[in-house]
């Protein structure tokens, strides 16, 4: 607790600041009124948020070239069941595959497993000491390339390294 | 109709499509992991289409800004809650269907 404490910086504490003000302003449309209630209610919600999700090392660079990633995969994740759906035969074949992810525990792994729900063919349906099942709707499809591109990616944001795993093939 | 409101039809419209097909999905795919597929990412990708087709009609930048925060929140929303339907299903031992 105290090494979690001790790397709270003013840098995580204004940037939560500027982002919740910006949900406020949002949310208000900017009524400059709302602020004897914003200030206190942003204020609060960076105390409730660095307690519940201590501040992370992102990398913003890394975190911006992902979102287009994200957003084109996920697109093509969209169009890829909207076609099998669509389709006379239903052109699945299922599979549950095991991933043992790299990824340091915490922040970094649930951004992974939510992100892998959200791409082509490939949904997260259980996370055990680091070990990631995904079910893939198409096995005949390369969907661990597609999971270590993922896995990469989310590296980076947290400007984490791979530890190289034993046993990985 | 301005160019912007053709834009906005066009996007509706494939948004609507990306819902119908989530909705096949989950009426034609076998079991419960293959249905959490089509509802998560077509939903997503539909919902994000309508909230770009509302985008171009937004009358102001806070608008826009609420439009993106839902679909981020829905996004969100959605991937936790089809891991949570899919491991719960799992761990009661709901066999995953195969060809």
């Amino acid at each position: 607790m105290t090494l979690t404490r001790a790397k709270i910086s003013w840098r995580t504490i204004v940037s939560r600041m500027g982002l919740f003000s910006l949900i406020w302003w949002v949310l208000t449309n900017g009524a400059g009124s709302s602020w004897w209630i914003g200030v206190p209610a942003v204020l609060l919600a960076v105390a409730v948020s660095i307690a519940l999700v201590p501040p992370a090392p992102w990398v913003w660079s890394e975190l911006l070239r992902f979102v287009p990633f994200f957003l084109l995969r996920s697109l093509i994740g969209g169009v890829d069941v909207a076609w099998r759906a669509f389709h006379p035969g239903v052109p699945i074949a299922p599979d549950l595959c095991i991933y043992p992810m790299r990824l340091p525990p915490g922040l970094p792994q649930v951004f992974m497993v939510n992100t892998v729900s959200l791409l082509p063919g490939t949904l997260s349906v259980g996370l055990d000491q680091s070990v990631l099942k995904v079910h893939v709707l198409d096995s005949r499809k390369d969907f661990l390339a597609e999971l270590e591109a993922v896995e990469q990616s989310v590296a980076r944001i947290f400007g984490a390294s791979l530890e190289v795993s034993e046993g990985r093939e | 109709m301005i160019p912007s409101d053709y834009l906005s039809v066009a996007l509706l419209i494939a948004g609507a499509i990306f819902f119908l097909a989530g909705t096949l999905g989950l009426l034609r795919f076998p079991d419960v992991y293959t249905r959490l597929h089509a509802l998560t990412k077509a939903d997503n990708v539909g919902l994000g289409l309508i909230v770009m087709g509302l985008v171009v009609q937004a009358e102001s930048w806070a608008a826009v800004g609420k439009l993106l925060l839902i679909w981020v929140l829905v996004l969100l929303a959605g991937a936790s809650v089809a891991h949570l339907v899919a491991r719960g299903a799992l761990q009661r031992g709901i066999r995953l269907w195969k060809r």
